[in-house]
Parts: structure tokens; sequence; C-alpha cells
């Protein structure tokens, strides 16, 4: 019994420390002066983690407005209330879909690989070795990939709900037949740009924050073995979207619960 | 000044997890010399390495480099410092990403304004130096063993460092690439004047080229001297260690329960 609650102790002492480890791990590459080298690298990581991760966003993001605008209609049509469809669409993919299915994806795409190139570099000691050149890997390394993450998601986010509003008008319209101008007309007027837009960004930034974190850290701490890099992939996927949908909630709760 | 030890170690304590891996090692790496620290495997030589490069923090006692403290350093001149350093890592972890050449521009690309014709002047002169200038379109992953360590020998020199640390150079090598390797530190060391440490267990090619050794064993320095010295030093583990004997002071086998015992006793259990 004893032993039991030391263990809970030793877990908890080992939980705190790696978030100590954690947070002083993004205040120390997060926070910098921005070189010009610097961008190029950020660039560079943009297009790893945001151009390529474009297809897969893109693509999901049209299916799941189509099924949306799919199920939508089958439900509303029973109260005659098919035009509403627009707004349907438009509410559920601004202020919970796009930012949250994005998020997952971006996680299984963009966080994943990260952790495992980080920790590939840790395993065959190439941090260790630009530590000894002078570079500060946190600067060079984790930084440009910290930010592209950062910056990157809340754009695919965006994409998300522009192909998603698409993909649920080419199945409301298009193929079931609700008028256009109620479907566009519907959306503009019950849509707030700061209420629904605005909150769906917010949430973004701070999913982006989270699963970008969490994944360089996976990496950037692992044990530098292969199953140690296994371990962290599955790690980085696994508690970031844990994170993702334990903090939609709450944003939620904050945002549109009348809690705040 | 100049005659003092270019790093200074005293009473070093290091432990990893509940495993002691140095208990109060003092030594002192002169200018301008190679000093080999030599020991069995697992006796924590790559770990001092780490030490004296301020990768890892000890539990107790200190690291000097040139005069600086290097625990006592912020990181900013930590890595300020470690610009006067160069580092031969046992895998060579090259960056992957990058050529050759470009692995050896590396540190002049981030830390100097160099034009970009002297930076290439500069490289090449590097890989001329470790017969390389042929090989600079090539990539990490094309390289053999030997050459990825010459390679990293090369960008490890590119910007003229005061101390060199080798870990394990000659680990794994064929005999000509160790030869060239042996004959490589040797001469790097007297063109530049540079103060070198060598973390080796490879007896011969070791002492060939060292001019001051010190034997870990245990945690703690069980010899030191010159390397002729040490070859008449009557300390039998000294003398297992540098004349290869399979058995001795230090025991051919893991500590294990007794082998008739284990053999027939407790069935089914691993």
């Amino acid at each position: 019994m004893i032993r039991h609650i030391a263990g809970l102790g030793r877990r908890g002492c080992e939980l705190l420390e790696a978030m100590g480890r954690a947070g002083l791990f993004l205040a120390q590459s997060a926070v910098g002066v921005p070189s010009r080298e610097g961008f190029y690298l950020w660039l560079r990581q943009m297009h790893f983690v945001g151009v390529l991760s474009l297809a897969i966003v893109m693509v999901s993001g049209l299916f799941i407005g189509m099924v949306l605008a799919l199920q939508g209609y089958t439900i509303l049509v029973d109260f005659g209330a098919e035009q509403a469809l627009g707004q349907m669409v438009a509410l559920s993919l601004l202020r919970e879909l796009s930012p949250v299915v994005a998020a997952l994806l971006f996680a299984g795409r963009a966080g994943s690989a990260l952790t495992a190139e980080i920790g590939l570099m840790k395993a065959t000691e190439q941090l260790s070795s630009m530590e000894m050149i002078g570079v500060d890997p946190l600067r060079r390394v984790v930084a440009p990939r910290l930010w592209a993450g950062f910056v990157a998601l809340p754009l695919l986010t965006v994409g998300f709900s522009v192909v998603g509003i698409y993909g649920g008008y080419l199945v409301g319209v298009e193929w079931l037949g609700v008028f256009d101008g109620s479907y566009w007309g519907n959306m503009q007027s019950s849509v707030d740009f700061i209420g629904d837009v605005g909150n769906g960004m917010v949430k973004s930034l701070v999913f982006a924050l989270v699963v970008t974190w969490i994944a360089v850290f996976q990496g950037y701490d692992l044990i530098p073995t292969s199953e140690g890099i296994s371990r962290a992939t599955t790690r980085t996927v696994v508690y970031s979207s844990l994170a993702v949908l334990g903090l939609d909630f709450v944003l939620t709760a904050v945002m549109f619960g009348g809690l705040s | 000044m100049s005659d003092s030890p270019f790093v200074v170690i005293d009473g070093l304590h290091f432990s990893r997890g509940d495993k002691d891996i140095f208990r109060g090692v003092s030594l002192n790496i002169p200018r301008g010399k190679i000093t080999a620290i030599m020991g069995p495997s697992g006796t924590g030589k790559t770990t001092l390495l780490k030490l004296i490069g301020g990768q890892l923090t000890p539990d107790a006692g200190r690291v000097e480099i040139d005069g600086q403290r290097v625990h006592a350093l912020s990181r900013k001149v930590l890595f300020r410092l470690r610009r006067r350093m160069g580092m031969l890592f046992q895998s060579g972890a090259l960056f992957s990403d990058l050529s050759v050449f470009e692995n050896v521009a590396f540190p002049l690309r981030v830390h100097t304004d160099l034009p970009e014709a002297m930076v290439r002047d500069l490289v090449l002169m590097k890989l001329e130096a470790v017969g390389l200038r042929g090989a600079r379109e090539l990539m990490p992953s094309e390289l053999s063993g030997g050459m990825t360590r010459r390679v990293a020998l090369a960008r490890a020199l590119a910007l003229d460092p005061e101390l060199i640390l080798y870990d394990e150079p000659f680990v794994g090598q064929d005999p000509i690439s160790m030869g060239v390797l042996v004959q490589l530190i040797k001469r790097v060391n007297e063109a530049l004047g540079l103060t070198a440490v060598v973390v080796s267990h490879d007896i011969k090619e070791t002492l060939s080229i060292a001019d001051y050794v010190y034997v870990i064993a245990d945690g703690q320095v069980m010899a030191h001297g010159t390397p002729a010295t040490l070859d008449v030093d009557q300390d039998p583990r000294v003398s297992q260690f540098v004349h290869g004997e399979a058995d001795g002071p230090v025991p051919f086998h893991y500590p294990a329960p007794d082998f008739r015992h284990d053999m027939l006793g407790a069935g089914g259990s691993r």
C-alpha cells in the first residue's frame, strides 16, 4: 500500500519535472531575436509542415463539409428547415470541426514527422555535434519548427473551413437542390465574424501551439534509441490528440457556454 | 600562463541514476599536447568528454577550460566558448541533410561573415588536409565509416579550434583507415599546435601518438604517466589493461552465480 502511494508520488514528481523541462524548453527555443537566416529556416519548415499538409487537410475538409451537409439535410428537411443548411454547415465548421479536425490531422501528418526527425537527429548525435560547434540546437533546429507549426496550422484551418463550406454547397445546393440564395444568405446573416470566425481561430492558435510544442519536445526529450523514437512518435500523436480534444471542451465552455 | 594546463578537472563526481560513473576524478590536460584518456568500455570516457564540453553537468567538482569554469557559464557564454573547441564524435555525427562540403562549411557559415569565395577556399583546404577534396559533393550516406570520420575531423577543424576532443576515433576502422586517422591526429596536432584529448581503448594506436596518458577505471584515475612509464607499470590492473590480458584483476566474467549451480538447479527459470 505504502509502496503504491510512494510510486504515485514519484510519478507525480516525474510529471511535474517533465512539465518544467517542457516549459523551459519552450521559453528557450521560442523566445529570441529573429534573424534573416532564421527566417529562411522557418520558411523551409513552413513548406514541410504547412504546404505538404495541404493535401490531406483540404481533402478531409471537403469530405467533412459534404457529409455535414448530407446529414444536416436529412434532419432539417423533416422540419422544412433545409434553408438553414448553410448556417448549420458554416457554424459547425468554423466553431468546432475545422480547428479540431485540422489539429488532429496536423498532429498525425506533421507532428509525428517533427518528433521523428528531431529524435533521429538526437540519436545520430547531430544535435550534440551542433552544440559542440557552438550552435544552439534549440534556436537552429527547434525554433523554426515551432514557429512554422504555430503559423501553419491556423492557415490550414482557414483552408479547411473554406473547402468544407464549399463541400457543403456542392452536396446541399448542387445535389440536393437547396436554394443557393438561402444557403449563402442565411450563412451570411448568422455567422458573426468575431464570435464564430474569431473564436475558431483562437482555438486553432491554441491547438497549434500545443500540438507543435508536444511534437518538438517529444523529439528533443526522447531516449535516443530506435524504440525511444517509435515511442515518442506515438506519444506525440496520442498526447496531442487528447490535449486538442480536452482543450476544445474547455475553450468551448469558456467561449460559447456562457461561463466567461 | 602558457604553461598552465588548458583543461583542469578537479574532484569530479557524476552519476547516472544509481550508478556512480566518476568518484572524484582529477586530471590536467596540458596545452599543445595530445593527452589520452583510456580505460575499459563502460568507464564513462565519452561522458567525461561531454562533461568537458559542458553538455552534462557534474554532481560535484569543477571543470575549467583556459581558466573558465565550464559549468558556471551562462548558456550564451558556454556556446561562445565551444567555438574554441572541436569535437570528433564516434559516429562522425555529420548533418545528414548536407553534403560533405556544406558540413565542413557549416561552422564557418554560422560563426563568420566570410565571403563565399573564402569559405570555399577554407573548406577545400580542410578537405585536402584529410584527403577528401574529391568527395566534397557526396552526401554523408554515401561515405564509408573511415571517410565519415575524416570529414567530421575536417569539420571539427574548420574554425581552427584551440582544443579538440576525439571520442573513440579508432573504433571500427579497418587497418588502413586506422593508420590514416592516427597519422592525421598526430599531424594536425603538430601543424596547428592545438591541445588534443583522445578518448580511446585502442592501446597500441593511442600510445603511439599520446604525450601523456590517464587510465580511468571504477570512476577514478587508476594511473597516469607517459606511454613509456605506463608500459612498465607494476600495478596488475594497469598492466592487464595496457597489455590486453583477458583475465586478471578486471574479471572476464560479469558477476554471476556459480556456474554448476546455474546449470543444474532452478529448472524452468532463466
